[in-house]
């Protein structure tokens, strides 16, 4: 089994107000080629961060570390090779699908683009888009090819960024909470389809999420970040069997506390999110202050 | 009741950010903007007894002498003394402002209180009008005034303050809109104060704080269309030491006598500048949210 | 769509119609007599009020209202007092050449300010910031004429590379086909006139450009600073679209939203402003005509050049609404038009655009 993604002490900074401020500290994960990883933690572990960096998207973030996709060492390579890996070698869906599609642009440009932009013919773009939209369970796909964002719902456009990040048929497809922003229902399916497109094509992913019933269902192994760090990593049964990490225990919220870690309440599975809230003791001010400061 | 103090008094929102903002006081160049204010209200004030000499006082044979130690920033076609010109233009230049923008604010207060108070059909007939008033440029609009008052300074002064109101009467229309419901003014209704009472006695004091920061934000564009009307002969006439006038009759002679038109161009720049840092300081100072996205 | 249009023309009509109320209380306002002004000179008591009845003076304010908008929609503004001629007629032979040195000044204009601010917003920081202000602060205190006798002064002057003012080179002369010295010149297949007009268009064109610069700047900054931080573009780049893709197909066709709005009030204020650039260059033009006619208190031209300023000044930002229904495709859906927060008027928009709501003396 040979490792698609690997990451290797990762650590992220942002230009803070005086000084560089850290906020991922040296994180291990891999995702071995056709697996699905989970990515678990609290709000402001440093889940997004670590994803991005894959790709780089961040330009004022500075990366140091080792991320290896497909054998090749991405941090500090040049931007040329960065660029030559999104889309085809590491493909990403974002939280919101409301705003992750440019409003202006028809939808099924938008689709086809990583595909032109890689030297294919618009004609055998549009039709491989239209396949790929029909596939992902859109309706009518063609006729509905040319329309824009703002013509499609929630789920349907969770769909459109999917194949975007798919067309170009990346190894590893990283989501980052890409149902939080949809009916409970709409999940469901949204990430059945995940599932299925990924085993179809052999993809590895990388799931981001807060939400361990999820986890359960999908992923084969699961990492645990806290604080910018790994608490833990382990396949997906073993963890929920035994989970090793007190932080992990109160995330699961099935063991009563222990002493070790006295910021961990306890709770019961199923009032497990609002552990987030009361465990996340670094409220979210700093990205706030940082946002407004730049 | 915290709807009533100004926003620099109030109780910070989020006192997490608190510490993080340093104060460090008034910027450096707002600094200087400030001073720059005064200094020129001060020149305004005392110019005609600082200048060096008559600044009306025609002598041809001291026609465009360049900058010297006798005249610091040289002498007009006329042998004037550009300096002592500046100086006593300030006056006539910042008095024309001021009263313009006196006239604006007391027809902004009335438009805009009876526009607030006065129902629905009246608002939107004052508010539709003040529309095309912000519509079309203001020079044009003044150009149509000014020919009716014949050329001269002081029917360029009613010109502009004909086309100027309609900016205030909206904001006095949308601060009476907001206080009207503001708990200090219902317990005065509860009270039976009488509606002028309370416009003129509660609501009109309470929105002051905006306005100054728009007059000062003012100055420098009721300025620069005052002297561009003197510039193109409508305003100031000839000799007035009117700013924009002084450039104008410096324009014939761009090439041997720039001092002529440079100064009085840098005074008006100068003031505009100082007057727009001041008003955007003020602005930031009443409401501190505006800082950082101020600049975009 | 058709809400959206309907819309926009409404508000199109309702700015018309106060354009033309403003007009006539104008003239009702202004003293002096147009009956007096008609018979002319000479005119015994008996010729004033026979033009009196003529001009239908004597009737009350509502008739002559209506008599009034019913001249204007046959194109009759007055008569000029000076040049005998319809005012229409004296407007149609200088408006080319304002519309010329105003198209030049729009060129430079979107030339200069659209890179600068996506410049700025690529490139944020400190500098950028600090630049954008300074860009904003001189856009809105030097005065205009001042700026452009200083242009003068230093390429005509000092360098000696461009003509001081005027339309063309001493001696050339182009036969007045459309008004706007440049494209007759063209048409006449003067080459040499061409090329003379265009040298003497570019001072004047950069001084009436140079205070609308900085707030088409800081529009563009800001939109594509907010375009730049969005997840679309974040996607565009995460599927190995190139930079200059991403800034100019997602970022900057965002940006044009607000921007060209913005640049359709604009193009009515640089008309506005063309009564001081026109008179620091010796141009002809409708800003030149204007102040000639102020000061000659000849009351119908200029009553007429504000009607046919705020006419251009409408049918302009009607266009922009109409080129915003290709730009941003979800005006084309009306149920978006309706969800989005009230549509205000375009001149609402103004109070953001310079902190001191003024542009280099143009309000
Ligand atoms: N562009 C940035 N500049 C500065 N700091 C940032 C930036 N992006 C993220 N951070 C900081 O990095 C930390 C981790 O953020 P991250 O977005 O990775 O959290 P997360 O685990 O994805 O949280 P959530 O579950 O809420 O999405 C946070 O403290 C955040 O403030
Ligand atoms: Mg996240």
């Amino acid at each position: 089994m040979t490792a698609l993604l690997e990451i290797s002490g990762l650590r992220v900074s942002y230009p803070g107000v005086d000084e560089p401020v850290e906020v991922v500290h040296g994180v291990d994960l891999v995702v071995p080629q056709g697996r699905k990883v989970a990515l678990v933690g609290e709000s402001g572990s440093g889940k997004s961060v670590t994803a991005r960096s894959v790709l780089q998207l961040d330009p004022d973030a500075t990366i140091a570390g080792s991320i290896r996709l497909g054998g090749q060492e991405l941090v500090g390579a040049a931007p040329k090779i960065v660029r030559g890996i999104r889309g085809s070698g590491a493909g990403l869906v974002f939280q919101d699908p409301l705003t992750s599609l440019n409003p202006v642009m028809r939808i099924g440009w938008q689709i086809m683009q990583p595909l032109v932009i890689r030297g294919v013919s618009k004609k055998e773009a549009r039709e491989r888009g239209i396949a790929l939209l029909d596939r992902l369970g859109v309706v009518n796909a063609a006729a509905r090819f040319d329309d824009y964002p703002h013509q499609f719902s929630g789920g349907m456009r969770q769909r459109v960024v999917i194949a975007i990040a798919i067309i170009a048929e990346p190894a590893l497809l990283i989501a980052d909470e890409p149902t939080t922003a949809l009916d409970v229902q709409v999940q469901a399916q949204v990430l059945e389809l995940l599932h299925e497109v990924a085993d179809e094509r052999g993809m590895g992913v990388l799931l981001i999420t807060h939400d361990l019933a999820i986890v359960a269902g999908f992923a084969d192994d699961v990492v645990v970040m806290r604080h910018g760090e790994v608490v833990e990593s382990a396949p997906v049964d073993e963890l929920f069997a035994a989970p090793k990490h007190p932080y992990t225990r109160g995330l699961l919220g099935a063991i009563p506390r222990l002493d070790s870690d006295p910021s961990v309440r306890l709770t019961s599975v199923a009032d497990y999110v609002d552990t987030f809230e009361t465990v996340d003791d670094e409220p979210a001010a700093p990205a706030a202050e940082n946002g407004a400061a730049r | 009741m915290t709807a009533l103090l100004p926003a620099r008094l109030r109780p910070s929102s989020s006192p997490r950010r608190a510490p993080r903002r340093r104060r460090r006081g008034v910027p450096v160049a707002e600094r200087i903007a400030l001073v720059v204010v005064v200094l020129i209200i001060v020149i305004a004030i005392i110019g005609p007894w600082i200048a060096p000499y008559d600044p009306y006082r025609v002598d041809l044979a001291q026609a465009l002498q360049p900058p010297s130690a006798a005249h610091w920033f040289g002498t007009d076609v006329n042998g004037r003394d550009v300096l002592s010109r500046v100086l006593v233009g300030a006056q006539v230049t910042l008095s024309a402002t001021g009263i313009v923008l006196l006239i604006t604010l007391v027809i902004g207060v009335i438009v805009g209180t009876v526009a607030a108070l006065g129902g629905r059909v009246v608002d939107e007939v004052l508010m539709r009008i003040t529309d095309i008033g912000l519509a079309l440029p203001s020079i044009i609009l003044a150009l149509g005034f000014a020919v009716a008052l014949g050329p001269g300074l002081q029917s360029a002064v009613v010109a502009i303050a004909a086309t100027w109101w309609p900016g205030y009467a909206r904001l006095v229309r949308s601060i009476v809109r907001e206080t009207r419901h503001a708990e200090f003014v219902e317990s005065a209704v509860a009270l039976g104060v009488s509606r002028w009472r309370l416009v003129t006695k509660h609501i009109l004091p309470n929105s002051l704080d905006p306005m100054y920061v728009q007059v000062t934000l003012d100055v420098a564009a009721v300025m620069l269309v005052i002297s561009g009307l003197s510039f193109v002969g409508v305003g100031a006439q000839v000799p007035s030491a009117e700013w924009g006038a002084m450039i104008a009759s410096a324009a014939d002679n761009v090439l041997n006598g720039w001092w002529a038109l440079v100064f009085p161009g840098l005074a008006i720049a100068i003031t505009a500048i100082a007057f727009n840092l001041s008003g955007d300081w003020l602005r930031v100072r009443q409401d501190p949210t505006l800082r950082d996205g101020g600049a975009r | 769509m058709i809400r959206y249009l309907a819309q926009r023309l409404a508000l199109a009509v309702v700015v018309l119609a106060g354009l033309l109320v403003m007009a006539f209380v104008m003239v009702q306002i202004l003293p002096g007599d147009p009956a007096r002004a008609a018979a002319g000179r000479n005119a015994t008591a008996e010729q004033v009020e026979a033009a009196r009845v003529a001009l239908g003076l004597d009737e009350p304010v509502i008739q002559q209202f209506w008599r009034f908008i019913g001249r204007v929609f046959q194109g009759d503004l007055g008569t000029s007092v000076f040049t005998h001629q319809p005012v229409l007629q004296d407007i149609a032979a200088v408006l080319p050449s304002s519309l010329e040195l105003v198209a030049a000044a729009m060129i430079i204009n979107i030339v200069v300010a659209v890179p600068l601010g996506v410049f700025a917003a690529y490139r944020r920081g400190r500098a950028a910031d600090v630049a954008a202000r300074l860009l904003a602060l001189l856009g809105a205190a030097l005065p205009v004429f001042w700026l452009g006798l200083l242009l003068q002064l230093f390429f005509a002057g000092t360098l000696k590379w461009l003509p001081l003012y005027g339309q063309i080179g001493f001696g050339m002369d182009v036969p007045t086909i459309t008004g706007a010295t440049t494209i007759d010149a063209l048409l006449s297949g003067d080459p040499a006139a061409f090329g003379s007009s265009l040298v003497y268009l570019i001072l004047p064109a950069i001084t009436l450009s140079a205070s609308f610069i900085a707030v088409i700047a800081r529009t563009v900054r800001s939109s594509m600073i907010t375009a730049l931080d969005s997840d679309y573009v974040a996607l565009a780049r995460a599927t190995g679209a190139s930079e200059f893709r991403v800034v100019v197909r997602h970022g900057l066709r965002n940006a044009l939203i607000p921007m060209s709005t913005i640049l359709g009030m604009q193009l009515g204020w640089m008309l506005g402003t063309t009564v001081l650039v026109e008179s620091t260059f010796n141009r002809t033009g409708i800003g030149a005509y204007m102040v000639t006619a102020v000061l000659q208190t000849d009351i119908y031209p200029v009553i007429g050049s504000i009607i046919v300023i705020g006419i251009v000044f409408i049918v302009t930002n009607f266009v922009v609404d109409l080129l915003q229904l290709w730009i941003n495709p979800r005006l084309r859906d009306s149920a978006w038009v309706r969800r989005r927060p009230a549509a205000g008027i375009p001149v609402a928009a103004q109070a953001g655009l310079t902190p001191a709501g003024s542009v280099g003396g143009v309000r």
